[in-house]
Protein backbone atom coordinates (compact mmCIF):
# COMPACT_ATOMS: atom_id res chain seq x y z
CA UNK A 1 0.00 0.00 0.00
CA UNK A 2 1.62 3.28 -0.91
CA UNK A 3 2.77 5.57 2.11
CA UNK A 4 0.89 8.72 0.83
CA UNK A 5 -2.39 6.56 1.40
CA UNK A 6 -1.44 5.47 4.77
CA UNK A 7 -0.30 8.92 5.94
CA UNK A 8 -3.56 10.08 7.04
CA UNK A 9 -4.36 6.84 9.09
CA UNK A 10 -0.77 6.36 10.64
CA UNK A 11 -2.16 7.94 14.20
CA UNK A 12 -5.07 4.87 14.51
CA UNK A 13 -2.62 2.55 13.32
CA UNK A 14 0.04 2.92 15.73
CA UNK A 15 -2.95 3.09 18.53
CA UNK A 16 -3.99 -0.07 17.21
CA UNK A 17 -0.54 -1.53 17.69
CA UNK A 18 -0.35 -0.27 21.00
CA UNK A 19 -3.52 -1.54 22.19
CA UNK A 20 -3.17 -3.86 25.46
CA UNK A 21 0.46 -3.71 24.72
CA UNK A 22 3.93 -1.50 26.00
CA UNK A 23 5.94 -1.72 22.43
CA UNK A 24 9.67 -0.24 21.70
CA UNK A 25 9.45 1.46 17.99
CA UNK A 26 10.56 -1.20 16.52
CA UNK A 27 8.22 -3.49 17.91
CA UNK A 28 5.40 -1.79 16.69
CA UNK A 29 7.32 -1.26 13.39
CA UNK A 30 7.46 -5.22 13.16
CA UNK A 31 3.79 -5.24 14.88
CA UNK A 32 2.39 -3.03 12.40
CA UNK A 33 4.07 -4.99 9.40
CA UNK A 34 2.94 -8.36 10.80
CA UNK A 35 -1.09 -7.87 11.10
CA UNK A 36 -0.78 -5.99 7.28
CA UNK A 37 0.92 -8.87 6.33
CA UNK A 38 3.85 -6.42 5.04
CA UNK A 39 1.28 -4.94 2.86
CA UNK A 40 2.32 -1.28 4.61
CA UNK A 41 4.88 0.11 2.78
CA UNK A 42 6.02 3.47 5.00
CA UNK A 43 9.24 4.86 5.79
CA UNK A 44 9.81 3.19 9.29
CA UNK A 45 11.26 6.56 10.38
CA UNK A 46 7.73 8.38 9.94
CA UNK A 47 6.52 6.44 12.61
CA UNK A 48 8.63 8.35 15.34
CA UNK A 49 7.70 11.49 14.57
CA UNK A 50 3.99 10.39 14.80
CA UNK A 51 4.45 8.47 18.52
CA UNK A 52 5.66 11.99 19.94
CA UNK A 53 2.45 13.75 18.17
CA UNK A 54 0.38 11.19 20.25
CA UNK A 55 2.47 11.61 23.01
CA UNK A 56 1.49 15.40 23.02
CA UNK A 57 -1.45 14.82 22.02
CA UNK A 58 -2.09 12.73 25.22
CA UNK A 59 -2.99 9.69 23.74
CA UNK A 60 0.33 7.93 24.27
CA UNK A 61 3.07 8.13 27.01
CA UNK A 62 6.50 6.44 26.86
CA UNK A 63 9.37 5.70 29.44
CA UNK A 64 12.85 4.59 28.88
CA UNK A 65 13.01 0.91 30.40
CA UNK A 66 15.22 -2.53 29.39
CA UNK A 67 13.89 -4.82 27.26
CA UNK A 68 16.06 -7.78 26.65
CA UNK A 69 18.87 -6.20 28.43
CA UNK A 70 18.82 -3.13 26.06
CA UNK A 71 17.48 0.44 27.19
CA UNK A 72 14.59 0.92 25.16
CA UNK A 73 11.93 3.92 24.67
CA UNK A 74 8.89 2.20 25.11
CA UNK A 75 5.40 3.63 24.51
CA UNK A 76 1.72 2.60 25.94
CA UNK A 77 -1.60 4.22 25.29
CA UNK A 78 -2.84 6.20 28.04
CA UNK A 79 -7.01 6.25 28.90
CA UNK A 80 -7.42 9.12 26.55
CA UNK A 81 -5.56 7.26 23.88
CA UNK A 82 -7.55 4.23 24.54
CA UNK A 83 -10.81 6.50 23.64
CA UNK A 84 -9.36 8.24 21.01
CA UNK A 85 -8.85 4.50 19.66
CA UNK A 86 -12.41 3.53 19.58
CA UNK A 87 -13.25 6.72 18.32
CA UNK A 88 -11.03 5.97 15.39
CA UNK A 89 -12.59 2.49 14.80
CA UNK A 90 -16.18 3.55 15.11
CA UNK A 91 -15.38 6.45 12.39
CA UNK A 92 -14.10 3.82 10.18
CA UNK A 93 -16.70 1.00 10.41
CA UNK A 94 -19.00 4.04 9.33
CA UNK A 95 -16.94 4.97 6.61
CA UNK A 96 -16.40 1.63 5.10
CA UNK A 97 -19.74 0.67 5.59
CA UNK A 98 -20.80 3.65 3.28
CA UNK A 99 -18.35 3.12 0.97
CA UNK A 100 -18.83 -0.01 0.63
CA UNK A 101 -22.43 0.62 0.05
CA UNK A 102 -21.59 2.23 -2.80
CA UNK A 103 -18.22 0.24 -4.33
CA UNK A 104 -19.14 -3.10 -3.24
CA UNK A 105 -22.61 -3.26 -4.59
CA UNK A 106 -21.78 -4.49 -8.65
CA UNK A 107 -23.88 -0.90 -9.46
CA UNK A 108 -27.08 -1.46 -9.36
CA UNK A 109 -28.37 2.00 -9.92
CA UNK A 110 -26.67 1.49 -13.10
CA UNK A 111 -28.56 -1.64 -14.18
CA UNK A 112 -32.15 -0.56 -12.94
CA UNK B 1 39.61 -2.63 7.11
CA UNK B 2 37.49 -5.38 8.23
CA UNK B 3 33.76 -6.11 7.48
CA UNK B 4 32.56 -4.90 10.94
CA UNK B 5 34.15 -1.43 10.75
CA UNK B 6 32.28 -0.85 7.03
CA UNK B 7 29.25 -2.23 8.60
CA UNK B 8 28.59 0.37 11.28
CA UNK B 9 29.66 3.41 9.67
CA UNK B 10 26.52 2.63 7.22
CA UNK B 11 24.43 3.47 10.39
CA UNK B 12 26.63 5.61 12.29
CA UNK B 13 26.78 7.46 9.09
CA UNK B 14 23.15 7.77 9.08
CA UNK B 15 22.57 8.89 12.66
CA UNK B 16 25.02 11.89 12.25
CA UNK B 17 23.42 13.15 9.19
CA UNK B 18 20.79 12.97 10.86
CA UNK B 19 22.14 14.67 13.68
CA UNK B 20 23.38 17.36 11.78
CA UNK B 21 20.48 18.62 10.25
CA UNK B 22 18.63 18.40 13.95
CA UNK B 23 18.15 21.91 16.21
CA UNK B 24 16.53 21.75 19.52
CA UNK B 25 16.59 20.93 23.20
CA UNK B 26 19.78 18.81 23.29
CA UNK B 27 18.06 15.77 25.43
CA UNK B 28 15.15 15.75 23.15
CA UNK B 29 17.97 15.40 20.23
CA UNK B 30 19.68 13.30 21.66
CA UNK B 31 16.94 10.83 22.75
CA UNK B 32 15.97 10.61 18.99
CA UNK B 33 18.89 9.67 17.78
CA UNK B 34 19.46 7.35 20.34
CA UNK B 35 15.63 5.70 19.50
CA UNK B 36 16.48 6.05 15.23
CA UNK B 37 20.38 4.33 16.27
CA UNK B 38 18.07 1.51 18.45
CA UNK B 39 15.76 0.81 15.49
CA UNK B 40 18.26 0.62 12.83
CA UNK B 41 19.73 -2.13 14.82
CA UNK B 42 17.14 -3.98 15.67
CA UNK B 43 16.06 -4.01 11.74
CA UNK B 44 19.54 -4.77 10.96
CA UNK B 45 19.36 -8.01 13.64
CA UNK B 46 15.83 -8.98 11.61
CA UNK B 47 17.63 -8.75 8.07
CA UNK B 48 20.63 -10.34 9.28
CA UNK B 49 18.16 -13.38 10.50
CA UNK B 50 16.23 -13.29 7.43
CA UNK B 51 19.85 -14.25 5.69
CA UNK B 52 21.39 -10.85 4.13
CA UNK B 53 24.96 -10.31 5.15
CA UNK B 54 25.78 -8.00 8.41
CA UNK B 55 26.39 -5.03 5.53
CA UNK B 56 23.76 -5.30 3.17
CA UNK B 57 20.94 -5.78 6.38
CA UNK B 58 22.29 -2.02 7.56
CA UNK B 59 21.87 -0.30 4.26
CA UNK B 60 18.32 -2.29 4.01
CA UNK B 61 17.46 -0.94 7.17
CA UNK B 62 18.40 2.81 6.39
CA UNK B 63 16.74 2.76 3.10
CA UNK B 64 13.91 1.42 4.99
CA UNK B 65 14.07 4.10 7.14
CA UNK B 66 13.52 6.83 4.75
CA UNK B 67 15.52 9.44 2.98
CA UNK B 68 17.40 11.17 5.62
CA UNK B 69 16.26 14.67 4.40
CA UNK B 70 12.84 13.93 4.23
CA UNK B 71 12.76 11.91 8.12
CA UNK B 72 15.04 14.55 9.66
CA UNK B 73 12.45 17.28 8.37
CA UNK B 74 9.61 15.28 10.44
CA UNK B 75 11.71 15.05 13.30
CA UNK B 76 12.54 18.82 13.12
CA UNK B 77 8.71 19.60 13.33
CA UNK B 78 8.58 17.33 16.52
CA UNK B 79 11.54 18.59 17.77
CA UNK B 80 10.62 23.06 17.04
CA UNK B 81 6.72 22.06 18.49
CA UNK B 82 8.61 20.46 22.04
CA UNK B 83 11.01 23.42 22.07
CA UNK B 84 7.95 25.62 21.81
CA UNK B 85 6.09 23.91 24.67
CA UNK B 86 9.34 24.25 27.15
CA UNK B 87 9.39 27.79 26.64
CA UNK B 88 5.75 28.65 26.85
CA UNK B 89 6.01 26.64 30.14
CA UNK B 90 8.66 28.82 30.90
CA UNK B 91 7.03 32.23 30.47
CA UNK B 92 3.91 31.33 31.94
CA UNK B 93 5.73 29.94 35.50
CA UNK B 94 8.34 32.98 35.56
CA UNK B 95 6.68 35.72 33.97
CA UNK B 96 4.14 35.80 37.25
CA UNK B 97 6.81 35.25 39.66
CA UNK B 98 8.89 37.93 38.47
CA UNK B 99 6.48 40.46 38.78
CA UNK B 100 5.92 38.99 42.01
CA UNK B 101 9.45 38.37 43.53
CA UNK B 102 9.74 42.66 41.72
CA UNK B 103 6.88 43.73 43.84
CA UNK B 104 8.18 41.76 47.00
CA UNK B 105 11.74 43.05 46.94
CA UNK B 106 10.31 46.40 46.40
CA UNK B 107 8.16 46.59 49.16
CA UNK B 108 11.05 45.06 51.32
CA UNK B 109 13.53 47.84 50.18
CA UNK B 110 11.38 51.16 49.43
CA UNK B 111 8.28 50.89 50.43
CA UNK B 112 5.05 52.09 48.99
CA UNK B 113 5.95 54.10 45.70
CA UNK B 114 6.39 57.29 46.82
CA UNK B 115 4.14 60.02 45.51
CA UNK B 116 5.34 62.24 42.62
CA UNK B 117 5.84 66.04 43.86
CA UNK B 118 2.19 66.53 41.69
CA UNK B 119 -0.11 63.84 40.81
CA UNK B 120 0.95 61.53 37.68
CA UNK B 121 -0.65 62.40 34.45
CA UNK B 122 -3.26 59.85 33.89
CA UNK B 123 -1.38 58.89 30.65
CA UNK B 124 1.86 57.58 33.16
CA UNK B 125 -0.45 55.84 35.73
CA UNK B 126 -1.85 53.88 32.27
CA UNK B 127 1.23 52.77 31.27
CA UNK B 128 2.00 51.83 35.03
CA UNK B 129 -1.57 49.58 34.74
CA UNK B 130 -0.40 47.75 31.75
CA UNK B 131 3.30 47.25 32.77
CA UNK B 132 1.73 45.84 35.27
CA UNK B 133 -0.78 43.51 33.47
CA UNK B 134 1.60 42.55 31.54
CA UNK B 135 2.96 39.81 32.61
CA UNK B 136 0.46 38.22 34.12
CA UNK B 137 -1.50 38.40 30.44
CA UNK B 138 1.63 37.42 28.71
CA UNK B 139 1.45 34.49 31.15
CA UNK B 140 -2.65 33.71 30.57
CA UNK B 141 -1.53 33.72 26.56
CA UNK B 142 0.94 31.30 27.01
CA UNK B 143 -0.61 28.99 29.12
CA UNK B 144 -4.03 29.26 26.65
CA UNK B 145 -1.21 28.43 23.73
CA UNK B 146 0.08 25.09 25.56
CA UNK B 147 -3.93 24.22 26.27
CA UNK B 148 -4.70 24.44 22.70
CA UNK B 149 -1.55 22.83 21.47
CA UNK B 150 -2.67 19.63 22.82
CA UNK B 151 -5.92 20.25 21.58
CA UNK B 152 -4.38 20.53 18.23
CA UNK B 153 -1.79 18.18 18.37
CA UNK B 154 -3.19 15.59 16.08
CA UNK B 155 -5.01 17.52 13.68
CA UNK B 156 -2.96 20.55 13.04
CA UNK B 157 0.25 20.60 10.74
CA UNK B 158 3.13 20.07 13.33
CA UNK B 159 5.12 22.37 11.33
CA UNK B 160 2.26 25.42 11.09
CA UNK B 161 2.05 24.44 15.30
CA UNK B 162 5.70 25.03 15.79
CA UNK B 163 5.75 28.58 14.36
CA UNK B 164 2.12 29.49 15.86
CA UNK B 165 4.39 28.77 19.53
CA UNK B 166 6.98 30.31 18.41
CA UNK B 167 4.89 33.04 17.42
CA UNK B 168 3.27 33.77 20.68
CA UNK B 169 6.20 32.80 22.70
CA UNK B 170 7.86 35.93 20.82
CA UNK B 171 4.80 37.89 21.31
CA UNK B 172 4.47 37.26 25.02
CA UNK B 173 8.44 38.35 25.57
CA UNK B 174 7.38 41.00 23.63
CA UNK B 175 4.35 42.73 25.30
CA UNK B 176 6.57 41.82 29.11
CA UNK B 177 9.48 43.88 27.10
CA UNK B 178 7.45 46.64 25.67
CA UNK B 179 5.56 47.40 29.33
CA UNK B 180 9.47 47.87 30.99
CA UNK B 181 10.75 50.07 28.39
CA UNK B 182 7.37 52.02 28.43
CA UNK B 183 7.50 52.29 31.93
CA UNK B 184 11.32 53.60 32.32
CA UNK B 185 10.84 55.34 29.48
CA UNK B 186 7.28 57.41 30.92
CA UNK B 187 9.90 57.69 34.40
CA UNK B 188 12.47 59.39 32.74
CA UNK B 189 10.65 61.65 31.26
CA UNK B 190 8.88 62.52 34.43
CA UNK B 191 10.89 62.18 37.24
CA UNK B 192 14.35 60.49 35.46
CA UNK B 193 15.97 61.09 39.75
CA UNK B 194 13.40 58.16 40.28
CA UNK B 195 15.33 55.68 38.17
CA UNK B 196 17.91 55.74 39.96
CA UNK B 197 16.92 56.48 43.75
CA UNK B 198 18.38 52.97 44.80
CA UNK B 199 21.16 50.59 44.28
CA UNK B 200 19.41 47.59 45.50
CA UNK B 201 16.28 48.32 43.70
CA UNK B 202 18.56 48.96 40.25
CA UNK B 203 20.38 45.12 40.74
CA UNK B 204 16.74 44.33 41.32
CA UNK B 205 15.93 45.73 37.84
CA UNK B 206 18.88 44.07 35.90
CA UNK B 207 18.05 40.58 37.03
CA UNK B 208 14.17 41.20 35.85
CA UNK B 209 16.11 42.39 32.47
CA UNK B 210 18.38 39.98 32.58
CA UNK B 211 15.64 37.63 33.18
CA UNK B 212 13.53 38.75 30.49
CA UNK B 213 16.56 39.16 28.17
CA UNK B 214 17.13 35.36 29.03
CA UNK B 215 12.89 34.13 27.83
CA UNK B 216 13.30 36.43 24.49
CA UNK B 217 16.57 34.53 23.73
CA UNK B 218 14.41 31.55 24.37
CA UNK B 219 11.43 32.65 22.32
CA UNK B 220 13.85 33.60 19.06
CA UNK B 221 15.50 29.93 19.06
CA UNK B 222 12.07 28.66 19.01
CA UNK B 223 11.69 30.48 16.04
CA UNK B 224 14.59 29.37 14.64
CA UNK B 225 13.59 25.58 14.95
CA UNK B 226 10.47 26.13 13.93
CA UNK B 227 11.57 27.86 10.27
CA UNK B 228 15.04 25.79 9.98
CA UNK B 229 14.90 23.73 6.92
CA UNK B 230 16.41 20.30 7.76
Amino acid sequence: MKPDALRGHLDALLLATLDGEQLHGYAIIEALQQLSGGALDLPTGTVYPALRRLERAGHVTSDWSTVGGRKRRTYRLTSAGQRALSAERTAWREFTTVIDGVLGGGGGWART
Amino acid sequence: MGPDVIDHRVIDRYVTDLGSRLRGSKRQVRDLLAETRDSLSDATEAHVESGLTEQEAQRRAVAEFGPVKEIANEYQAELAVAYGTRTLIWLAVVLPLLHMAWEFVRMLLIGPWQDFGTVPPQWYLFIAKANDLAGGVASGIALVALVLGRVLARTCDTRLLARLGAGVALGAVGMVLAGNLAIIAATAHLDPARLLQSVPMSVASLITWTVIVRLGLLARRCLSCATIVA
